[in-house]
């Protein structure tokens, strides 16, 4: 009986909120949390240094990129059907080109559609002057 | 035989305090149809009651939880309306769009009306539930009886209902749902006893009335201070007899998937889950009646009686709604084999010790 | 009477399998006559892919073993590679992994207590236990950008050194859960319906719990002293002073306490670990497993990234927080592994479970199927 007092009174507490027990989850869709800056989500490339070479892709433990023509030069396509999100391009990319971004909602409808071609993960850098 | 007023009464009272009950009376003798008369006050109590019924188990779902949620730092149902109070409306939506699945190897009849069996039984335990001063359907001198008579059924719909779905699980989960409800049956008809022997008759109303006023002007005249032993007994009864965590051995989710009702869908699961709540509502209800003084208390001026009363019986019921749900979020569920130790062993043997102790107090004229 | 015994097929889709586990179970009634484990519905061929993988490659697959501590998995893969390279590791991404080692340790027991309080019908454990794992989560967020499949220990050291304001918040998380710890003890251990359902259910002697092959918890819980931070101290666990929680009972009740006095010494160890920590370098620089941060102009120094150790092979094995987890790792000179084979804590500790059970009930299943805290990712691997 004892036990089942001392538990009861931990839940009263909870539900009075004494002591640092606040409510601590978000609404989620209305509220987000902010993602630390290594979070490794979406991958971007950047335009101007990106060569490329494909390091990237042999470095991919899943085959998740394919390296295609965009325009007249040759960059990244990012298949996140299959990405582990490991990080392992973004280590092995010499020029310093590809990063990680923190987005995360990257449900989609169809499997073609999580194809990330050039077109939707290439940015540019700004140049300080 | 001297009746209690009940709301019949109270619905007759109210049309003569505004001047229509003659002319509504002289109308249906014009006819010669007077007992067309009684039939539809009788409507329309019941309807009143349903619909009570139904707003209850919506607020009883969103309250529980809400608490779950507070309970666990979170903050459950917030979307549909203001704090999410609308939720139950929106799960009803749901439920009722779903497809409503038979089993091929399910017995259809049962399968179809064992759902339906668990609320109607659940609904006539309403009957004779004093929510008021004359707030009551209808005064039956033999009230409390009937009340633990009228439970005894649900346990037969959960094991038509457990059979039929042809499933293990809800094979399992009927058999312990009766063991269950059988053995704590006992002690909460014998605990009840103990009262009908202080109170000398069975009439739920009776026995409010019995709890009226004070001891040494303040404590007052609950069955709570007679009998503690006798309170707790049928508090863990009731708990058992409503299924809940720490004894639902009729769903124990972790064990049975959802025990009896694991092959239901759509509506026939939401039957079960207002007969759920419903159920929770009348046997905290029967708590209060018995043990707590049901709708006494301070009486207010101005404010007409009915109304004050009501209020004291809402507040109470809460009470002991909040504690099972209180309950319910701290313990885990005990074993079957272990609940039902609990029930035969301990339980029965306190619940007749408290019926002698009960019985030799009234017969030595103590109080 | 004439009676039948029940196959009651339990999974691989049931709300306490922790996953897609099936038992099948010959019930008498309640009690359980027979119980036999079946499983593979979560075989992905880790082993396998092991081998088409380079070393570097591999380390995000071992994350998916055991994937509510993965960081054990990262370490004990790396660690064997290592072993095989013969690979120096700067003093500082030594403590940088036990650090995060440990506080993988203690998010492990808060899933493990609460799943096992939510499998007995208590769901309010699981949420608390979860609100101190998202702190703990964030740190490895902050540290290394992903919440479970780190990918984060790498051969030669570490991926990135700790960010900024990482120890703060660290030493914030120890002082939160020396006290949120007493909650739990309070909401559990002394609650008599806990005691009655765990007491006295799933007891396995020592002897047969070491003839089944169990480890880590599981086995300390009926007191055999087997901890490989103590017997073969790897890494810098020699500096370092924690004791090895053990009890004697061999039940599910002392299972269940070994982890939460567990909690407790890997409070103690990170508080260490956070007064010693030294300065330096967080990777072997002979090998640039790390992400270059480094202007574009200094590509020269990144090559090449391709990771040949010397023909060989070596096992080497680790403390999880479920138990012994064992690598071995063959290499036959290439750029891949000739071949990968894991001792998993999960599945050698789930194999005594129908000991266990055989004789008891349903409920009891559950209970001690809970203590012994497996993960389907990590038993079918």
């Amino acid at each position: 009986m004892i036990g089942i007092i001392k538990g009861l009174i931990v839940t009263m507490k909870h539900i009075l909120q004494i002591g640092n027990r606040k409510t601590v989850t978000v609404q989620y869709p209305y509220e987000r949390m902010k993602v630390a800056p290594r979070f490794r989500g979406r991958h971007a490339v950047d335009e101007d240094a990106c060569i490329g070479c494909g390091i990237c892709e042999t470095n991919c433990p899943n085959s998740t990129i394919q390296i295609v023509k965009y325009g007249t030069r040759w960059f990244p396509e990012f298949n996140l059907g299959m990405c582990l999100f490991c990080g392992l391009c973004v280590d092995a990319c010499p020029m310093n080109a590809l990063k990680m971004t923190g987005e995360y909602e990257l449900a989609d409808y169809s499997r073609e559609s999580l194809i990330y071609g050039p077109e939707r993960i290439l940015f540019k850098k700004e140049v300080s002057k | 035989m001297i009746t209690n007023p009940n709301a019949y009464d109270l619905i007759v009272a109210i049309l003569n305090a505004i001047g229509v009950y003659n002319i509504i009376l002289g109308f249906f003798q014009e006819q010669g149809m007077e007992y067309l008369l009684r039939i539809v006050i009788v409507l329309v109590e019941i309807a009143v009651v349903l619909v009570f019924v139904l707003l209850t188990v919506m607020f009883l779902s969103w309250f529980e939880r809400k608490m779950f949620a507070v309970v666990q730092s979170r903050y459950g149902p917030m979307v549909t309306g203001p704090r999410g109070l609308f939720q139950p409306i929106a799960d009803g939506i749901k439920l009722l769009g779903k497809e409503d699945i038979i089993p091929a190897t399910a017995d259809r009849w049962i399968f179809t009306i064992a759902p339906y069996i668990v609320f109607v039984s659940v609904l006539l335990v309403y009957i004779p539930l004093p929510f008021g001063e004359s707030l009551i359907l209808s005064d039956l001198r033999v009230g409390l009886l009937y009340i633990i008579a009228i439970s005894a059924i649900t346990p037969i719909s959960i094991l038509l209902a457990g059979w039929a779905s042809n499933n293990k699980y809800s094979l399992m989960g009927a058999i312990r749902a009766v063991a269950q409800d059988i053995s704590y049956t006992i002690p909460l008809a014998i605990t009840a006893i103990a009262v009908v022997v202080f109170v000398g008759s069975l009439s739920t109303v009776d026995i409010v009335n019995a709890q009226q006023g004070y001891w040494f002007w303040i404590i007052p005249k609950w069955f709570i201070f007679l009998q503690p032993l006798g309170f707790i007994l049928l508090l863990i009864a009731c708990i058992a007899e409503m299924g809940r965590i720490p004894f639902d051995f009729q769903e124990s989710e972790q064990e049975l998937v959802a025990g009896f009702f694991t092959e239901y869908s759509g509506m026939k699961f939401a039957m079960f889950f207002l007969a759920e709540y419903a159920h929770m509502f009348a046997v905290s209800g029967i708590i209060v009646t018995i043990f707590l003084g049901g709708w006494t208390g301070p009486a207010i001026p101005i404010i007409p009686i009915q109304i004050t009363s009501l209020i004291y019986f809402m507040i109470k019921t809460y009470a002991v709604i909040f504690f099972a749900c209180w309950l319910r979020d701290t313990v885990p569920r005990v074993r079957i084999d272990q609940l039902l130790h609990l029930g035969w062993k301990i339980m029965i043997p306190l619940a007749l010790l408290n019926l002698l102790v009960a019985a030799f107090v009234v017969t030595a004229g103590v109080i | 009477m004439e009676t039948e015994t029940l196959l009651l097929n339990m999974g691989p889709v049931h709300p306490s399998t922790h996953g897609v586990l099936r038992f099948k179970l010959r019930m008498d009634g309640e009690i359980i006559r027979d119980c036999q484990i079946v499983i593979g519905y979560l075989h992905r061929g880790t082993e396998k892919i092991g081998e088409m993988k380079t070393y570097l490659q591999f380390i995000p697959y071992t994350d998916r073993l055991d994937y509510i501590a993965a960081m054990p998995n990262n370490y004990a893969y790396v660690k064997a590679v290592e072993e095989l390279a013969g690979v120096e590791v700067p003093q500082r991404a030594e403590y940088i992994r036990v650090l995060v080692m440990e506080l993988n340790r203690i998010v492990n027991h808060l899933v493990f207590m609460g799943s096992l309080l939510l499998d007995l019908g208590a769901s309010t454990m699981i949420m608390y236990g979860f609100r101190e794992r998202e702190n703990a989560l964030q740190l490895y967020e902050s540290l290394c950008g992903a919440r479970m499949t780190f990918n984060y220990i790498r051969p030669g050291g570490v991926r990135e050194d700790l960010p900024d304001g990482f120890i703060p918040k660290l030493n914030e998380f120890i002082k939160d859960m020396e006290k949120r710890i007493v909650d739990y003890e309070e909401l559990v251990n002394g609650n008599e319906i806990f005691l009655m359902r765990m007491k006295n259910i799933g007891v396995i002697s020592a002897e047969e719990a070491i003839n089944y092959g169990m480890t880590g918890p599981s086995l300390r819980g009926s007191g055999v002293d087997y901890d490989i931070r103590k017997l073969e101290p790897y890494s810098i666990y020699q500096d370092l002073d924690f004791k090895a929680c053990m009890r004697r009972e061999g039940d599910s009740y002392a299972r269940y306490l070994v982890r939460v006095e567990e909690i407790r010494e890997s409070l103690h160890i990170l508080k260490q670990i956070v007064d010693k920590l030294p300065e330096g370098k967080t990777i072997n620089q002979r090998y640039n497993f790390a992400p270059n941060t480094g202007a574009p102009s200094a590509v020269t120094s990144y090559f090449p990234r391709i990771f040949t150790p010397t023909e060989g092979e070596v096992y080497s094995r680790i403390e999880a927080p479920k138990g012994e987890l064992g690598f071995f790792v063959a290499s036959d000179g290439t750029t891949k592994p000739y071949r990968v084979k894991i001792r998993s804590p999960s599945f050698c500790n789930l194999v005594a479970l129908p000991k266990m059970v055989v004789g008891l009930k349903i409920p009891d299943l559950i209970a001690a199927f809970g203590t012994i805290d497996i993960v389907l990712g990590d038993v079918d691997r």
